[in-house]
């Protein structure tokens, strides 16, 4: 492997810039006017977006917590959901057919599958709302949640299961005094990942909520069709940041294997 | 396990797996066949399968599927070459704080990719006025057109700036639970050299073990929206975007039609599904 070490230190450096510069131009674009081709540097320094952002004018703020409160919502709502299906799943003996299903909305295009299911959204009274765009958004990270979910239930937890009744405790006791500290690492990574799934999630957004539920990345999107890349960086900035903030707290992956 | 299964997955774990995954799923996907076959929908006549002769004849929703699965195909197999190389190249490096740093490029949504790709590469992007700073072109006009581009070009660097991180990741940690490091010492004990245990030994074992999630990322790219809705050109579309296009115009009467390209690309991609959960079946069972 003396071919691999020699290559080392150009891929370290490569593998550096590849991970900061997309940040760094993001903030660059949030803060600067670019001017007239061919000028390289920014024209000038533009900090309209976030003075916009920090005065609460503008529907920036808005959008931040409604990205914040769907996403929890979703986060809150699909993963202990997917925890107790996957149970069911993990050891039914049709596991594979299950697995097909828990795949489905999961694996589809969420904008494919909800074109698919917007009748019903309307004829629910749901799209162009803020609880619609949550149903939908649910269903497509719950069978995520399935999956993630999944690998934690295995002969163990049934063995412990079976300890507990031999000992004499109840199932409440077992939920409660068993099975909810040794979940608890899980259930809040996947929870994470959930609420990142529903943080990024545009198509599905803009499909069921009719342009009206207004998250970030919505916002970004608007801001980028109306050629406002300041405005659209700012918002992407804030899209970035929180998933960024908890990397830099937990050095754990923001996101979960595909 | 079956009857065990029974009485503890129990009927709460049944209702929700059913209420949340399987039915509106699948009454989605009946609700567009039927609609497909004219048998519901606001101009409904009656079953027919017009709709499905013209997808299936007319040539739109074939570019479209050539220039999906061709698109899917080239992120992949881009990712793969790079993400390879650089797992193998920085070895145990990627468990320090470089592998913290490769996390930094996942936090960064599609819509935000897109974005960046487009003030990097459109004609009066950054690639651009760099190019004219360097001589290398006379002015922006003369940029290459890489974005919103029938070839895809935009679209497959996006897409390659996301995978190619989490291809990495997945690389490295590959590579320390198979052991890679002992049989490539193996293999050189035995005498081979170092492009045979690459192509004989190192690559059968990283690949076979990365299959299943990199059919989910064909998969993923194949129906993606936000990427190519940016991205992309009015023709050929992605099949997301397709879909979406024809089931919003004023022309009612191309909802059906819609509808046939989501079931066929849905038909594509369960297919492809029921391939990889026996390959992850199996991968579980051996880890």
């Amino acid at each position: 492997m003396k071919r691999a070490e020699r290559h080392r230190a150009p891929a370290t450096t490569l593998v550096a810039l590849f991970a900061v510069l997309p940040i760094v131009y993001l903030a660059l674009l949030s803060v600067t006017r670019t001017g007239a081709p061919p000028r390289v540097l920014p024209a000038e320094w533009r900090l309209d977006a976030w003075r916009f952002l920090l005065s609460g004018r503008g529907e920036m703020l808005r959008s931040l917590w409604v990205s914040l409160a769907l996403s929890a919502a979703v986060a809150l709502s699909s993963a202990p959901l997917g925890f107790v299906a996957a149970r069911y799943v993990a050891f039914h003996r049709h596991r594979r057919l299950l697995l097909f299903f828990a795949y489905m909305p999961f694996v589809l295009s969420p904008v494919i599958l909800g074109t698919c299911m917007l009748f019903f959204y309307i004829r629910a009274g749901l799209s162009g709302s803020l609880a619609g765009v949550f149903l939908a958004q649910t269903v497509f990270t719950f069978g995520f949640s399935i999956v993630f979910f999944l690998s934690f239930w295995n002969r163990e937890k049934l063995d412990l299961e079976d300890l507990v009744a031999t000992l004499g405790g109840t199932r409440p006791q077992f939920y409660r005094l068993v099975l909810l500290p040794i979940s608890r690492d899980a259930l809040r990574t996947g929870m994470f990942q959930i609420f990142l799934l529903s943080w990024f999630q545009y198509g599905l957004t803009i499909l069921i909520g009719e342009g009206g539920v207004r998250t970030l990345p919505v916002l970004v999107y608007a801001h980028v069709a109306e050629a406002n890349p300041l405005f659209a960086a700012a918002a992407g900035m804030l899209l970035v940041l929180p998933p960024l903030a908890l990397l830099a707290m937990t050095r754990r992956p923001p996101l979960g294997s595909l | 396990m079956s009857s065990t299964a029974k009485a503890r997955g129990g009927r709460v774990g049944l209702a929700v797996f059913l209420a949340i995954a399987v039915f509106p799923a699948s009454g989605g996907l009946l609700y567009a066949l039927l609609y497909s076959l004219g048998g519901v929908g606001l101009l409904s006549r009656g079953w027919t399968l017009q709709a499905w002769i013209r997808v299936l004849t007319g040539s739109e929703f074939w570019r479209s599927l050539l220039f999906s699965s061709t698109v899917a195909a080239e992120v992949v197999l881009i990712s793969v070459a790079l993400g390879l190389s650089l797992a193998l190249s920085l070895g145990e490096r990627l468990q320090r704080t470089l592998g913290t740093l490769l996390h930094v490029p996942l936090t960064v949504p599609n819509v935000v990719a897109a974005f960046l790709t487009f003030q990097l590469l459109a004609g009066a992007g950054l690639m651009s006025r760099v190019a004219v700073r360097v001589g290398a072109i006379p002015d922006t006009a003369r940029f290459p057109s890489l974005v919103q581009e029938p070839w895809g070009i935009g679209i497959v660097l996006a897409h390659v700036l996301l995978a190619t991180p989490f291809l990495v990741l997945l690389f490295a940690a590959l590579a320390r639970s198979e052991r890679v490091s002992a049989f490539v010492e193996l293999a050189s004990t035995l005498g081979a050299n170092h492009t045979q245990t690459l192509r004989r030994v190192v690559l059968p074992l990283l690949l076979r073990q990365a299959l299943p999630s990199l059919v989910l990322l064909f998969i993923a790219i194949l129906g993606s929206y936000d990427i190519p809705l940016l991205l992309g050109v009015q023709s050929p579309q992605m099949l997301s975007v397709l879909v979406v296009r024809k089931n919003g115009i004023y022309d009612l009467a191309q909802k059906p039609e819609a509808y046939s390209v989501a079931i066929l690309y849905s038909v594509f991609t369960l297919l492809l599904l029921l391939r990889v959960i026996p390959l992850q079946g199996r991968r579980r069972e051996a880890s």
